[in-house]
């Protein structure tokens, strides 16, 4: 019993954070900086038992296009609706499935063809659509998912859904549970590093929220760190004005000496913890600021992201970060793009906003690709649900609007054994409903897990009397097929 | 997939409950070889973590027949006749053949459950069964009897009870108690514990000189009665409560409701019985006669989260607050996680899903709007006046009235005016005025420069609205809604695209020449409706002004549409009205694309606009006017139309009163509050906990394996509450006391503090716990002689050191062979800076507070339209340094100092803070600029206050913040840090000059600011340390 009461006790005290130090940094190590390649080589420090079988990935950079993207101006070419414009939706296709409030008081439904070229391309002759010319060169490193699909249909809790497996508020995160399982692999970044870009579409853009990337019950250190373009990167990371670095050491060894007497007198282990993440912080100071510091970029890799890449807070920066995060071992990158909401004026703003994400986003592709990371890297793409066939507000064929549409909308994925060229999944000739293959958001989260070498359905975390998982109370299996 | 397979769990989270399982006895496995076996105790965990998942409460999962919760069940015949448990036979009982089968497909747990038994668990079974299997009702459900205080052998190491219970459980495990702390340790704990502020020097001082032998007692009877004890008990319980200032989903706009917090941070300082604080906000409505105080109570129940997001189901939305106010019922009041039986029956606790919706029922019939409306106060709200405003208010009403009564007082000639004036009105031809059932709607922007004239009248009633109609912004601008394109009547109902349906409301407090930003709905249209009567044709200019767009009607023609995007504001349009004789209908529609909405009118005339039954009053011959009437008119020319130079000046008096009166009104704030729908709606069970599928229709019931309500009692939210706090409840005082004492000792004697179900954990000291939660109620649950009773406790009072061995074997403190150490939590940081550098401005009560954050954290997130988007830092003194509770909590996006310290989102019912320990706190208390103001704060006080030498103002500064006398090298480490940083400083002038200046404070120009920079650092490296930063 003994030992297993330490074993509990080991799990309990653990940081990992940025992992537990492997080192046990005295005293005397104080005043001396870990070289950086050492630290970052420190053992990742996972939750016994994880990662549950080999993993493809190491790490994950997760595109979040925030609105829902119109799957049938983009991915779901839908030649038939060519035909049938302004033709109301038929009722067979529909079947009573439940609307939003925003369009269920519509006297009609009348289908909206896209408006946008799509052609061929790749080796399987993938269909794309003329607003994503870069997605459409890279056709054969990606695999798209027609067929995702989710019960939500309002943004809020369809957000909340497919980044915390439930609709309301409290849950943990995906990218927390992944800090969570297998802890950090550099002990001089966090785990789980969020960025919030700026947008292009004109309308009003939704909201997102902190809990997207929160640790819900799991405990603090697992939340999302923001990589702010505005300020500091990270918050407080800067000394305050009149302290140089010299003052804010020999601030932090004065710290160490009296919290080493405190050790000595007290015995708290948590004090010996809270040596080692002041340390922590202060390799912190120097990390980030080399992360985001892009002047070490050759310009014909600035020029991959396309013009914005030097404008901070941009999108193409933020791929370009994320790209540096994954160079740096960071676990879990999300990228909030906001502003796909396109309920009215697709023709005004549905290509603002593929312009913004086209070219960075393959860049990254190609970029993690010629660095030799892709193939231990997971690439996701995509937004909380689709929008829908039928037209929302004015019809014509120049312009028109979409409504939410939970039922069926496209992702793709790429790297880390992720099919190259594949096309999976189905939909119906309205991009409607699924006909083939379903990925509901909990396959999709499983399937990301898998690639991370866990097992969705087996890690989990108990908090007021159940024992959570991301994927909810039911078992859910990979799409193992989308692997190579 | 087989349900066995439901809950899985990780090979190391096994581990866990083992140990969850071994800590009251510290040894499972030699209690069950003494044959000892207590079914709750050592067989219900082993049985729930499991079996229960197939062979439990829930009858829809069940396999094989059978259920082990259940003795009849389990010592019958399974599905396979055979007979799962023989008392007093374990080889004839199938379970312990499954459980130790070597046959995988035999074998129990299904190897995909992921779950085994191991040697001793299956041990354990076999001796309770061969002792006979008895069965008992779980621990937390039978209602708690005060244990005898158990005997110890060191007798005088006990001060109270309490101590006992600790002791011969120590005694028991072969440990001994630690020694007392020493006095300075002492006082600081119970002071932050009791106050969340750290003592002053002077305190500890005195503390120190204190010979007395109840010196102690007499500082927690000090601290008991200081009014920081409210504010810091306060915040424990706005976590349960999740109070927030925003609305939490979607826009998250802002949400007022600060007057239940300062209701809460009353209620514990006036010691309000906690069975009464639970009471009165779980039904505070619905006491007779409540108070207002009641009222704003029972806003608890309308703390969770809402939304407005435009496409929402109304139904949904109503199903997903009705479900987190039962939810946080449970957790807060019962420790029972019922909400697993909001989709199916709970599986390990005996809580059915027809139970849950029977509470469902209690909290269904909130007489108001489900969705937020994106305003700061959706119904139903009450005014909450604070003190200083109902004084006021008070104050001005009583001059008003004086005036009004001098006004019309006795005044011959100005009756003789009147007389004069009257007469145009029997002339004209009775219009159809009155037909709107108005009031005044007062002067308008006329009235000062009205005079009496042969032109008669102009009559406008008030404002009717109704609203909002939300749409998608398309449909805003092209279609007709509600009650556009046919003729306007006041009682015609309308239905919204919630499906809720709304009526015209009379809107008396709209003034004319204001812009009113106060319209509901995002996107959406709202419309405003008045008569305007006249004695003639004639033209009216208006002023308008919308936000955003606006269309105009008169009398059903179109006068003016623009669909624009703007904030309002006065003359954004003019447009003459062509009024027709008698009554004419004026309908305004305001379209709202984005973010918020509002108004402007004017009407541009020299006439006195009078209301409506002004005007029908004048038009009766004198002698058919009723008193009413009379004075009415008398009192419309007196304060309009009458020409005297003592009336106007009376007028201006009154006018400027009246102003004032209104600008305090507005001020007052809202609170949103529980008020009962007269009919409750009808509650079903929603199968699979789906808004949409209805199941069997229930009714009010609490659950059938808790007692009965009192029959005598109303079955309704108040008769819940008293059963709650009734003596037969088994569960409200011990969720109580285990709070408090995890608020004191880090952990709960239940360390699962949100769940006493059989999947939480047991507690550490069941005997304890029962005791603690008798004498709570025994003594009128008094909560301060409660918790004065903890902290006078030896238990309390122990040193926190701990030898290797000890942590070793007590790593959580479980036990208590020493005192609580642990880090103080967000807030008590944040105030102990503040309040050590003299920056503090304690004020209790009133609006959230917006200290400086890092720009952009609120732009990052928020919905370009809501009214939260954009942080905006408070400034000055008297509001960048209260308290932290007061601090603005934005759910979405909450402060940094906060979530970085565990602080939660507020967006659900937490009880229980995680504690981590992070570089980003240490990256936050080094540099947040707030922490270095604080530091140049203690700096100023060094010097002011510390003496003259340099080692007695090291010494003066370690003693404010560790509390305690330095050593000699802590002292000789401090000098030299200050010596070290003023030579730096010295030679650095500039950033000397930065970092003193790195403050919103003014600076002693007489000051050295070399000197005060090197005491800034010394006071960073303080306000870092361990031992500061930790309750010790």
């Amino acid at each position: 019993m003994q030992s297993s009461i330490t074993q509990h006790a080991a799990a309990l005290t653990r940081r990992h954070f940025f992992g537990q130090s492997a080192f046990g940094i005295g005293a005397a190590a104080l005043a001396t900086l870990l070289p950086d390649e050492q630290a970052a080589a420190a053992p990742s420090v996972s939750l016994r038992g994880l990662p549950h079988f080999a993993p493809k990935a190491k790490r994950a950079i997760y595109l979040h296009m925030n609105g829902g993207p119109s799957q049938m101006d983009l991915f779901d070419y839908k030649p038939k609706m060519d035909g049938m414009f302004d033709a109301d939706l038929p009722e067979s296709i529909r079947m009573g499935q439940r609307l939003t409030t925003m369009t269920s008081g519509q006297a009609r439904f009348p289908i909206a063809p896209s408006k946008y070229k799509f052609a061929q391309y790749g080796q399987n002759g993938t269909w794309i659509s003329e607003l994503l010319p870069y997605t459409a060169r890279m056709v054969d490193d990606i695999a798209i998912m027609k067929t995702v699909w989710t019960e939500a249909i309002n943004h809020d809790p369809a957000v909340t859904y497919i980044c915390t497996g439930h609709q309301l508020p409290g849950r943990a995160s995906l990218g927390a549970w992944l800090s969570y399982g297998l802890g950090t692999m550099n002990r001089n970044l966090p785990a789980f590093v969020v960025m919030t870009p700026t947008w292009s579409s004109k309308a009003d853009a939704q909201a997102i929220y902190q809990r997207l990337w929160g640790s819900g019950f799991l405990p603090t250190q697992h939340q999302g760190v923001a990589l702010r373009a505005q300020g500091d990167p990270v918050l407080f990371l800067s000394n305050p004005p009149g302290v140089d670095a010299a003052v804010r050491r020999r601030t932090l060894d004065r710290i160490a000496r009296f919290n080493q007497r405190t050790l000595a007198e007290v015995g708290d282990p948590e004090t010996q913890t809270r040596i080692e993440q002041y340390e922590m912080a202060f390799r912190m100071q120097t990390s980030v600021p080399e992360l985001t510091d892009l002047s070490d970029e050759p310009q014909h890799i600035l020029d991959m992201y396309g013009p914005d890449v030097l404008k901070p807070g941009t999108f193409a920066a933020s791929c370009l970060l994320a790209r540096r995060l994954a160079e740096r071992d960071v676990r879990f990158v999300q990228v909030f793009h906001r502003g796909w909401d396109q309920h009215l004026n697709i023709a005004g703003d549905l290509p603002l906003q593929c312009g913004d994400v086209d070219q960075p986003g393959w860049a990254l592709i190609q970029d993690l690709k010629q660095r030799g990371l892709l193939q231990d890297t997971l690439v996701i793409w995509g937004g909380e649900f689709g929008r829908t066939i039928y037209c929302q507000g004015g019809l014509t064929r120049e312009n028109y609007g979409r409504d939410h549409h939970p039922r069926c909308f496209t992702m793709w994925m790429a790297g880390a054994g992720i099919k190259g060229g594949l096309v999976y999944g189905e939909t119906d000739d309205f991009s409607y409903n699924i006909v083939d293959k379903p990925i509901h958001i909990h396959d999709l989260n499983a399937t990301i897990m898998h690639a991370l070498g866990i097992d969705n359905n087996r890690l989990s975390y108990r908090a007021q009397g159940l024992d959570h998982r991301l994927t909810g109370l039911e078992d859910h299996q990979p799409v193992r097929d989308l692997f190579a | 997939m087989p349900l066995s397979r439901l809950r899985t769990i990780a090979r190391w989270r096994t581990a866990a409950a083992v140990v969850a399982l071994s800590m009251p006895g510290g040894d499972a496995g030699a209690r069950a070889a003494a044959a000892e076996v207590s079914f709750d105790r050592d067989v219900r965990p082993i049985l729930s973590d499991k079996c229960f998942t197939c062979h439990g409460p829930e009858d829809k999962s069940r396999q094989g027949g059978f259920r082990l919760d259940v003795r009849e069940s389990a010592l019958g015949e399974a599905d396979s006749g055979a007979r799962p448990i023989v008392p007093g036979d374990p080889e004839a009982s199938e379970l312990i053949a499954r459980i130790t089968s070597d046959d995988e497909t035999l074998r129990m747990p299904p190897a995909d459950t992921h779950k085994t038994i191991s040697p001793e668990e299956a041990e354990t079974l076999r001796a309770w069964i061969s002792a006979g299997a008895e069965w008992q009702q779980h621990w937390s459900f039978i209602p708690p009897a005060r244990p005898e205080p158990p005997p110890v052998k060191l007798p005088h190491w006990a001060r109270n009870d309490i101590d006992r219970f600790i002791l011969a459980r120590l005694e028991h495990e072969g440990l001994t108690p630690s020694p007392e702390a020493d006095r300075a340790t002492l006082l600081r704990r119970v002071t932050l514990d009791l106050t969340g502020l750290p003592p002053t020097t002077d305190e500890l001082d005195a503390f120190l000189r204190d010979n007395r032998a109840d010196a102690y007692e007499q500082a927690v009877d000090r601290l008991l009665a200081s009014p920081r004890f409210g504010e810091h008990m306060a915040r424990f319980w706005l976590d349960a409560a999740r109070y927030g200032d925003t609305h939490g989903l979607h826009l998250d706009n802002y949400r007022e409701m600060w007057p239940y917090r300062d209701w809460v941070v009353r209620a514990f300082n006036a010691n309000l019985p906690f069975n009464d604080f639970l009471i009165e906000q779980l039904a505070g409505d619905l006491l007779p006669a409540p108070t207002e105080d009641q009222l704003i109570a029972s806003g608890f129940n309308r703390c969770h989260v809402t939304t407005n997001e435009g496409g929402v189901i109304a139904e949904e939305v109503y199903v997903n607050n009705v479900v987190d106010r039962v939810d946080t019922f449970g957790t807060v009041m019962l420790g029972l996680t019922i909400g697993c039986s909001r989709c199916h029956d709970h599986k390990y606790d005996p809580i059915k899903m027809s139970d849950y919706y029977s509470l469902f029922a209690y909290f269904n019939s909130l007489d108001g709007t489900e969705l937020d409306l994106n305003a700061k106060d959706p119904a139903p709200v009450i005014k909450a006046p604070t003190p200083p405003q109902k004084q006021r208010l008070a104050e001005l009403d009583a001059e008003i009235a004086r005036l009004e009564a001098r006004m019309n007082g006795d005044w011959p000639e100005v009756d003789a005016q009147q007389a004069d004036w009257e007469r145009q009105f029997a002339q004209a031809a009775p219009a159809a005025a009155g037909a709107v059932n108005a009031g005044g709607s007062g002067p308008a922007a006329a009235a000062a420069d009205a005079t009496p004239t042969s032109v008669a009248y102009l009559a406008m009633s008030d404002w009717h609205w109704v609203g909002p109609f939300s749409a998608d912004e398309r449909y805003l601008r092209s279609q007709k809604q509600g009650p556009e394109g046919k003729p306007v009547r006041l009682d015609e109902k309308f239905k919204l695209a919630t499906g809720e349906e709304v009526g015209w409301v009379r809107r008396a407090d709209w003034a004319d020449g204001a812009v009113h930003s106060d319209l509901p709905g995002d996107p959406a249209a709202n419309f405003l409706y008045r008569t305007i009567t006249v004695d003639r044709p004639q033209e009216l200019e208006l002023s308008l002004g919308s936000d955003d767009g606006i269309v105009v009607y008169l009398n059903g023609e179109e006068q003016l549409k623009n669909l624009v995007s703007r904030p309002p504001a006065a003359d954004q349009e003019k447009l003459t009205l062509k009024l027709r004789q008698g009554e004419n209908h004026l309908l305004i529609k305001i379209l709202n694309f984005g973010g918020p909405s509002g108004f402007y009118f004017a009407a541009k005339t020299t006439l006195a606009v009078m209301p409506p039954d002004v005007l029908a009053a004048a038009q009766l011959p004198a002698a058919e006017r009723t008193v009413e009437q009379q004075s009415l008119l008398r009192q419309f020319f007196r304060n309009n139309i009458a020409q005297s130079a003592q009336l106007d000046q009376f007028r201006a008096e009154l006018g400027g009163l009246r102003t004032a009166r209104a600008e305090v009104d507005r001020s007052v704030p809202t609170t949103l509050i529980f008020r009962e729908l007269p009919q409750p709606k009808p509650a079903y069970v929603l199968l699979r906990g789906q808004y949409d599928q209805h199941g069997e229709q229930v009714g009010r019931r609490t659950p059938a394996s808790l007692p009965p309500i009192d029959p005598a009692a109303p079955n309704n939210r108040l008769g819940l509450a008293q059963w709650v706090t009734s003596r037969d409840n088994p569960l409200a005082a011990r969720v109580a006391v285990n709070r408090f004492w995890q608020q004191f000792f880090g952990v709960g004697l239940v360390k699962t503090a949100d769940d006493f179900g059989a999947q939480g954990e047991r507690p550490s000291h069941p005997e304890l716990l029962d005791w603690l939660a008798v004498d709570l109620q025994d003594h009128r649950w008094d909560l301060k002689r409660f918790l004065k009773q903890l902290v006078l406790s030896a238990t309390y009072r122990q040193s926190s050191r701990v030898a290797p061995e000890l942590h070793k074997r007590d790593p959580e403190n479980r036990l208590l062979a020493r005192g609580p150490r642990f880090r103080l939590d967000a807030e008590m940081l944040r105030d102990q800076a503040l309040f050590t550098s003299g920056l503090m401005v304690e004020r209790l009560g009133g609006p959230s507070v917006k200290p400086p954050q890092p720009a952009g954290l609120w732009e990052a997130v928020g919905y370009s339209g809501s009214n939260t988007v954009k942080f905006v830092p408070d400034e000055g003194h008297e509001k960048i340094h209260r308290r932290t509770l007061y601090t603005f909590i934005k759910r979405t996006a909450p402060p940094p100092q906060m979530s970085t310290f565990d602080g939660p989102s507020r967006e659900s019912c937490v009880v229980r803070r995680e504690r981590t320990n992070t570089p980003l706190q240490a990256l936050l208390l080094l540099n947040d600029p707030q922490y270095v103001e604080a530091a140049r704060g203690l700096a100023e006080r060094t010097i002011k206050e510390g003496g003259a030498e340099t080692a007695a103002r090291a010494r003066f500064l370690f003693r404010t913040l560790a509390c305690r006398e330095p050593s000699q090298n802590e002292l000789a480490d401090l000098v030299a840090a200050y010596e070290t940083e003023l030579a730096h400083y010295r030679t650095h002038a500039p950033a000397a000059e930065q970092l003193v200046g790195a403050s919103s404070m003014p600076l002693d120009e007489t000051f050295d600011r070399a000197e005060v920079a090197a005491w800034t650092m010394a006071a960073n490296v303080l306000l870092n340390l361990d031992e500061v930063v930790t309750k010790n």
